[in-house]
């Protein structure tokens, strides 16, 4: 194929920007989204690629024998949660580019295919019970606590998913997520004698928290990332917490009721 | 004796909880919750050597982190796989909750003791992990 041409090397910057977008989009670190492009970058024949990610921007600039440079910027607006089935099929692929690379429509066309894929939402729900459930047991409550938790670590996701598809922002949806969690929670263990309240939030608390983004930030500030790292970090802070105000309130009106 | 069972196997389930919702195929979810599973030992072990909380999250997140990079070798995938639900037994769920609880009572003075406990896990996390990472590092500069 000849990459000289300017419509190649616009296709190629687009299927680049494509994948960087869907990287960030399932969690994947900034240093690794970085990493990927450039070296599919290379492997499609720039001889220097220069590549800028942040959380909510990918610029890339390609430089080939002869042509002049081409840039293109993208702005991104997803939050990105952590999504292991996307992920695995990105880094097979940027690595089957890497050895040899695709025509750029096969490579437009799999990432296409990559984009529309996703995780089938009963094993989402299935892994919200175990881990509601299982966090409430770890944390200290009894094999009832863990039922409870778990059955509200269903309605969590079922929550999150309605949620989800309103686009509402991150903050507003832990906000009202975390109220209804809580408030629910508590009018049960106020009503169910022998239910552990705490425990049963704790679990549930843990299906929401930004643990990982917490510690994703972290390791991006470590590795020389300090602008994503900072970002990251100010936005999970903020998160959590929209998740203690709303677990909060909903702790105060509990308090007043029972 | 139950104590101890009951943490590790609810650290398993709940970890293999997490890995579903990240969309974990089936082939790692095992070896996945298996490093949470025993990184929550490595905590307690060092828990009943040491006590505090920073020292037992350190060393659970750096064990973590070295599991998950040997798993990811075998099986050929990215470490983040394993990592992310390695870890997670370690997040301070807990104190973030009694932080939370004892500020809505009121209880100012327990309340700064949990927010600081929480602080210190999350730190103490990043720190264990950015150990290994760091030695890591040297190794593969120095070759």
């Amino acid at each position: 194929m000849d990459r000289s041409s300017i419509y190649d090397q616009h296709l190629l910057l687009d299927c680049m920007l494509e994948m960087g977008e869907l990287l960030l989009d399932c969690g994947a670190e900034i240093s690794r989204v970085e990493d990927t492009l450039e070296r599919v970058g290379k492997a499609y024949g720039a001889n220097r690629v220069d590549v800028f990610v942040i959380p909510s921007l990918i610029s890339i600039t390609l430089n080939f024998p002869v042509t002049i440079p081409v840039t293109e910027t993208r702005r991104i607006s997803s939050t990105g949660g952590t999504d292991f089935y996307r992920l695995e099929k990105l880094n097979s692929l940027s690595r089957e580019c890497c050895r040899e690379p695709l025509e750029l429509e096969e490579l437009r066309g799999r990432l296409d295919r990559v984009a529309a894929g996703r995780k089938p939402f009963s094993v989402v729900l299935l892994g919200s019970i175990l881990g509601g459930g299982g966090f409430a047991v770890f944390f200290g409550g009894t094999l009832w606590d863990g039922l409870a938790a778990a059955i509200f670590g269903a309605g969590i996701c079922l929550l999150q998913y309605e949620l989800g598809r309103t686009k509402l922002n991150t903050v507003a949806s832990n906000l009202l997520v975390s109220l209804l969690t809580g408030l629910a929670i508590g009018m049960a263990s106020g009503l169910i004698p022998g239910l552990h309240m705490d425990k049963i939030m704790i679990g549930d608390i843990m299906l929401m928290i930004p643990g990982l983004a917490m510690t994703n930030a972290l390791r991006n500030m470590l590795v020389g990332n300090t602008i994503s790292g900072t970002m990251r970090l100010a936005e999970s802070l903020i998160w959590a917490g929209s998740l203690a105000g709303g677990f909060m309130v909903a702790l105060a009106i509990v308090d007043k009721i029972f | 004796m139950i104590h101890i069972v009951s943490q590790l196997l609810s650290a398993f389930v709940g970890a293999l909880g997490f890995a579903l919702v990240f969309g974990m195929r089936k082939r790692y979810l095992f070896a996945a919750s298996l490093g949470a599973l025993l990184g929550w030992g490595v905590y307690m072990l060092v828990d009943a050597l040491l006590g505090d909380v920073f020292l037992p999250s350190l060393a659970a997140a750096a064990f973590a982190l070295t599991y998950s990079e040997m798993m990811a070798k075998a099986l050929k995938t990215p470490a983040t796989l394993f990592v992310i639900p390695a870890i997670i037994p370690l997040v301070p769920g807990g104190s973030l909750y009694y932080t939370m609880s004892y500020a809505v009572h009121r209880d100012i003075e327990n309340a700064r003791l949990f927010g600081v406990r929480t602080a210190e896990s999350a730190l103490a996390i990043a720190a264990g992990i950015s150990i290994v990472l760091a030695i890591r590092e040297l190794r593969t500069k120095r070759q």
